[in-house]
C-alpha cells in the first residue's frame, strides 16, 4: 500500500516538474517574442531574439539570431530603449 | 522489483505526455493560414471605403458594442418577411434559416469602429503583444501625439502629409505585430483606420482628444 502511494506521489511531483518546466519555456518564447517586436519597433538590427536575461524588472539583455546583442529597458521617463552592446 | 518499474512506466508516461505539449505550441505561431484571412480583411476593407462611408453614418455610435449585436438584428428582420408572408405556407421557414447562417461575415467586415481611445483600451487588453512591445507602441503613438500638436501650434515641420506617412507607419507596426496573434483586434483596426485618422486630422477633434 505504502509503495503505491510512494509510486503516486512521485509520478505526481515529476508530472509537476515537467508541467512547470513547460511553463517556464512558455514564459520564455514568449520574453523572446516581446523583445525581438521591441527591437524590431526600433529599427534595430535582430532578425530573432534567442535569448534572453531578465536583469529587473522591465529591463532586459538580450542576444539576436544575428549575434547584436541589446540592452532592452525601460527608463525612468517611461520609454523603452534599445541599447546595442558591443 | 515490480513496484520500482511501475514507478518508472509512470515516469515514462508522465513525460511522454509534457512532450506532447511542445507541438500544440508550435503550431500557434504558424498561422500560415491565417495570414491571407489578414491580407484579405485589408484588401476589403481598402476595396470598400464606399461602403465604408454609409455605415459610419448609421451605426456611429452603436457600431463598436454593437458588434455582436448586429448579426443578431439581420437575422431577426429576415424572418420576418417570410413570417408575414408564409402564413398559409410553413415550409418556407427553412430556407430562411439557411441563409441567417451565410450572414455572419456582412458584420464582422462593417462591424468594428474603434475611437482612440477603445483602440488603447483593446491594445492593453490583448495579450497578443507583450508588455514590453506595449510599452514601445504607447511611445511612439505619443510621439506621434506630440508631432500633431506641433502641427497644429503652427509649426511647418510636420507637415499633414509627413503626419499621414507617420501615422501610416504606425499602423503598419500595430498591425504587424498584432495580425498573427489577435487577429479580430487588427481587423477592427483596419477597419477604424480611416475614422482615427479623421479624429486626428481634424484639428477640433484632435483638442477634445488631447484635452
Amino acid at each position: 500500500m505504502t509503495t503505491r502511494v510512494v509510486a503516486l506521489a512521485s509520478s505526481f511531483l515529476v508530472l509537476g516538474c515537467l508541467a512547470t518546466t513547460a511553463a517556464a519555456q512558455q514564459d520564455v518564447e514568449a520574453l523572446k517574442k516581446d523583445l525581438t517586436a521591441v527591437i524590431a519597433l526600433q529599427g534595430q538590427p535582430c532578425g530573432e531574439v534567442i535569448s534572453a536575461t531578465v536583469l529587473k524588472q522591465n529591463d532586459y539583455a538580450a542576444t539576436c539570431k544575428d549575434g547584436n546583442k541589446y540592452h532592452v529597458y525601460e527608463n525612468d521617463k517611461g520609454r523603452v530603449v534599445v541599447d546595442k552592446q558591443k | 522489483m515490480s513496484r520500482y518499474s511501475a514507478v518508472i512506466v509512470l515516469m515514462v508516461l508522465s513525460a511522454g505526455c509534457t512532450h506532447a505539449k511542445k507541438p500544440e505550441a508550435q503550431p500557434q505561431p504558424s498561422p500560415v493560414v491565417a495570414k491571407p484571412d489578414a491580407a484579405k480583411a485589408p484588401q476589403t476593407a481598402k476595396a470598400a471605403p464606399p461602403a465604408t462611408t454609409p455605415s459610419k453614418a448609421a451605426p456611429t455610435t452603436a457600431t463598436p458594442k454593437a458588434a455582436a449585436a448586429t448579426p443578431s438584428k439581420s437575422p431577426a428582420k429576415t424572418p420576418v418577411k417570410p413570417a408575414t408572408a408564409t402564413n398559409t405556407a410553413k415550409t418556407v421557414p427553412p430556407p430562411a434559416t439557411k441563409p441567417n447562417a451565410a450572414t455572419p461575415p456582412r458584420p464582422t467586415a462593417a462591424a468594428p469602429t474603434l475611437d482612440l481611445t477603445a483602440l488603447e483600451a483593446r491594445l492593453k487588453q490583448t495579450k497578443g503583444i507583450g508588455v514590453m512591445t506595449k510599452l514601445s507602441l504607447k511611445n511612439q503613438v505619443d510621439d506621434l501625439l506630440g508631432e500633431f500638436r506641433k502641427h497644429y501650434a503652427g509649426k511647418p515641420v510636420p507637415t499633414i502629409a509627413e503626419l499621414r506617412r507617420s501615422y501610416d507607419l504606425l499602423m503598419m507596426k500595430v498591425l504587424s505585430l498584432l495580425q498573427d496573434r489577435d487577429q479580430q483586434l487588427a481587423s477592427d483596426i483596419l477597419s477604424s483606420r480611416e475614422r482615427i485618422w479623421g479624429l486626428l486630422a481634424d484639428p477640433k477633434s484632435f483638442a477634445a482628444l488631447d484635452a
